[in-house]
């Protein structure tokens, strides 16, 4: 072969530290920036990416990945899925682009500064390929909703969601900003690509894309499955930190991380990929509970990489269990109560059928969210639709920046965990939250939630009406029942046949 | 939820925010504009405590740049490159690199080279893989702390870029040491970037570049000045000299790597115009040149007077360089 294989040369690509004269080591690797953390630069350079590529095979596998997912979008966009899919399917598109595709540009952003800061040249270099992918992956998640822009005010949201104080835009920017915009190089490592980019991106795409393929949305399914190709591989940068940390006696910093990380993610996807996942897909085309999925592609995938690093579960780990049956119902719950606060439409998903579905994933659902929605279904038979909407607001936690829920009915748990901290009161979702914040409050002390404003009288006038203002939500944006209540026909037909 | 309201909001033709332009967007402009959340709130970057230091880090190096405009999010690329466009135009500029690499292996090149100059090689062309990267390092620099993503995109590439010229001396280096062992090929990079003269005024120049913290002096240091002066000297006088020497692959790759360098420089005029349409700019701008060309020039004497007729190609390469920066209304 005229060409050398990149075994033979790769490792150079990946020999650039050097010993810097003229500022001091310090100063160019600012401990703030790169969390180098005291540990040598001779250990750093320790660091083995798992993947290895180099640019040109960069470029050209993205130039053909990227073909791919094109031609499909330019054949089926002639078939304009869009007006013929489920409404809480549209809904479930709408909701993923404003929550993900700003994200995924700001993650870039992440990437770079690993780019710059990390000591491991291994590092460097990937992420730089990182940074890359998560180019594309806001650009491509922003011209893919572009195009249904015509159809609906909604969709304006996929670009527009994170420049608003929209509830959910704040609670996503939450966690984002804590996990990959405010951290230095080595905790973005974890926290981004080990803790989020491992487990959670790999529940959004690839749950979601086996859900779109059954919809018959394979504009959806093709473009998502291709992202996550390149999320697997640049997550895979955080590994080789955890193992430079554990051996330089950083275990229990590494685990911190991730367990922040962690639950700080579960949360976000209790109120965006639950719902979705449990309720807006339609009945027939759900190919496992949230809970399955997350199953499947978190706890397993933890359980197993965290023990095989040396790691262990998050200390919170029996919970989070136990919470994968009852979170984001109260979520989903808020969301389609408070439905005018969000940009997309939700789907109730509480027919008749999706409640056996229900019950049978979630056994209980019936005696305790059911109960909630026994409710909200006979004020809407019975023609009291305001009695199904909010007049005031929830209350929201100080970590997370999402509603406090819990299981209503007979299983009644719902808990504001409250701490008093420098003469200030905060309010927590839950026990793991609060200590979230308790380990390091100087990153979230002085942080305002939505209600925290609310009542500061930042939002005027003191009202619904003020509250949709603040949120840059206009009627035409708003979000309604995804069905427009069409949903109820199936009780009142399950009425008749009961009488009958 | 039905009270007063106002009127329901129609569906537009384009993102909101581009909706009161008057020609129909682009794909580019779809894709790149006003993605940035963080450059919201000036006050506040992040949704966390205002007092973190990455917020002050922000606070102080992106909005309390001492370049101002009231509206970065203007910035547009002169070549409008998107992520899909990039890898298009790269996989095919990378086709061709990796060709010349094939035939001019095929035909036993590094072979053929006469042993001066592979000596030269050693010392003038395969330690700048150290200095390549301190250009990647430096642009992801401006990638992460740019107030438009418009000028974070250029950046972006820009930063693959220069993996990609690291990538293209690494590849070599070790052709090389395959071809010469024994001459240090691979081995002795480090220690001739920290030691030899000729280096030391880039490594001054980089080191000092990659800790300039506010983002628009950053641009400054390396776009208009240490890119600059690395792409005359080290890419442009080198391959000159490489082609006098029979070494055609040398010279073939670096005229390809200046075809990156040529659309670096068109973003970076474009950024330089833009920044002039404020008063005090200008000023702001002039001052960082008079900061770093005195570093840029020191680098390229070192490097170049060292070359064969080197007094010739250091004058050129300065040339080039101040050619560049006048060409942007400022004053070397």
């Amino acid at each position: 072969m005229a060409i050398l294989e990149r075994e033979e040369w790769y490792d150079l690509t990946r020999t650039t530290n050097w010993t810097t004269k003229f500022v001091t080591e310090e100063e160019f690797y600012p401990d703030e920036m790169s969390g180098h953390r005291g540990i040598p630069a001779e250990a750093w350079e320790t660091y083995d990416e798992p993947y290895k590529v180099t640019y040109a095979e960069y470029v050209a596998t993205q130039r053909e990945k990227d073909a791919g997912v094109y031609s499909v979008k330019a054949a089926l966009e002639r078939d304009a899925f869009v007006d013929r899919a489920d409404p809480g399917w549209v809904s479930t598109m709408i909701a993923h682009y404003g929550a993900i595709a700003l994200a995924e540009y700001a993650a870039s952003i992440a990437e770079a500064k690993m780019a710059r800061f990390a000591k491991a040249p291994g590092n460097r270099n990937m992420a730089v390929f990182g940074m890359m992918d998560e180019n594309r992956h806001g650009q491509i998640q922003l011209f893919y909703p572009h195009a249904n822009v015509k159809r609906n005010r909604q969709w304006d949201w996929a670009h527009k969601a994170y420049h608003t104080n929209e509830w959910a835009a704040i609670a996503a920017r939450s966690l984002f900003d804590d996990i990959m915009m405010t951290r230095d190089a080595v905790a973005t490592s974890i926290m981004l690509t080990f803790a989020f980019e491992t487990g959670f991106t790999n529940m959004q795409f690839l749950g979601l894309a086996a859900d779109a393929a059954e919809t018959g949305d394979h504009t959806f399914a093709s473009l998502i499955s291709s992202i996550q190709t390149d999320e697997s591989r640049h997550a895979q940068q955080g590994a080789p930190s955890l193992k430079i940390l554990i051996a330089n006696g950083k275990k229990e910093e590494a685990q911190n991380l991730i367990d922040t990380a962690i639950w700080r993610a579960w949360k976000l996807f209790t109120a965006l990929t639950g719902p979705i996942l449990d309720y807006y897909t339609p009945l027939e085309s759900r190919k496992e509970s949230f809970k399955e999925f997350m199953l499947e592609w978190i706890v397993a995938q933890f359980e197993r990489q965290l023990l095989d690093l040396g790691l262990d579960k998050p200390w919170y780990w029996d919970q989070f269990i136990s919470d994968l049956d009852e979170t984001h119902h109260g979520m989903h719950l808020g969301i389609w109560f408070w439905r005018p606060t969000v940009w997309w439409d939700p789907a109730a998903g509480v027919t008749p059928n999706e409640r056996e579905w229900l019950e049978e994933k979630y056994p209980g659902w019936n005696n305790t969210w059911g109960e909630c929605w026994d409710v909200i279904v006979d004020n809407l038979q019975n023609g009291k639709p305001e009695l199904t909407g909010p007049e005031t607001l929830p209350t929201i936690c100080n970590m997370c920046q999402l509603p406090i829920v819990g299981t209503p009915g007979q299983g009644w748990n719902v808990k504001d965990h409250q701490l008093e901290h420098n003469g200030r009161l905060y309010h927590f979702g839950s026990e793991v939250d609060m200590k979230i914040f308790q380990m390091d409050p100087e990153r979230y002390q002085n942080h305002m939630s939505f209600i925290d404003r609310f009542l500061a009288g930042e939002i005027q006038p003191m009202d619904l009406g003020g509250g949709l203002k603040y949120m840059g939500l206009s009627p035409g944006e708003m979000g309604d029942d995804a069905h427009g209540y069409s949903w109820l026909e199936a009780y009142s037909t399950k009425k008749s046949d009961d009488a009958a | 939820m039905s009270e007063e309201q106002p009127e329901v909001l129609k569906p537009l033709k384009t993102w909101s925010h581009l909706a009161g332009n008057r020609k129909r967007p682009s794909e580019y402009e779809i894709v790149s504009t006003n993605l940035h959340y963080h450059t919201d709130n000036p006050e506040n970057p992040f949704e966390l405590d205002s007092d973190i230091p990455m917020a002050d880090w922000y606070r102080k190096n992106c909005l309390g740049s001492s370049l101002k405009h009231d509206d970065w999010n203007a910035f547009r690329d002169p070549d409008q490159l998107i992520y899909r466009t990039y890898n298009l135009l790269q996989d095919g500029q990378e086709t061709y690199v990796t060709g010349l690499f094939d035939q001019f292996n095929e035909r036993g090149h590094d072979q053929m080279l006469n042993d001066e100059w592979v000596a030269k090689l050693a010392r003038f062309y395969t330690p700048a893989r150290y200095l390549f990267h301190t250009i990647q390092l430096g642009s992801a620099y401006i990638q992460q702390l740019a107030p438009a993503s418009t000028i974070t995109n250029c950046a972006t590439y820009q930063t693959a870029d220069s993996l990609r010229w690291l990538s293209h001396t690494a590849y070599r280096t070790r052709e090389l040491a395959n071809a010469y062992p024994g001459l240090g090929f691979g081995e002795n990079e480090r220690t001739l970037w920290e030691n030899d003269s000729i280096w030391q005024g880039f490594r001054e120049l980089t080191e000092k570049a990659l800790v300039a913290w506010d983002w628009a002096e950053a641009f400054v240091a390396f776009n208009l000045i240490a890119k600059p002066a690395v792409e005359e000297a080290v890419i442009v006088q080198l391959g000159d000299v490489a082609r006098s020497e029979e070494d055609t692959l040398l010279g073939l790759l670096t005229q390809a790597q200046m075809r990156d360098a040529e659309r670096h420089r068109r973003w970076a005029s474009a950024l330089v115009k833009m920044a002039l349409e404020t008063e005090g700019n200008l000023d702001v701008l002039n001052g960082w040149v008079a900061k770093w060309l005195p570093l840029g020039d020191a680098a390229i004497d070192a490097y170049c007077t060292e070359l064969p007729d080197g007094d010739n190609a250091a004058i050129d390469a300065k040339n080039g360089v101040k050619t560049f920066i006048e060409s942007l209304g400022l004053t070397a």
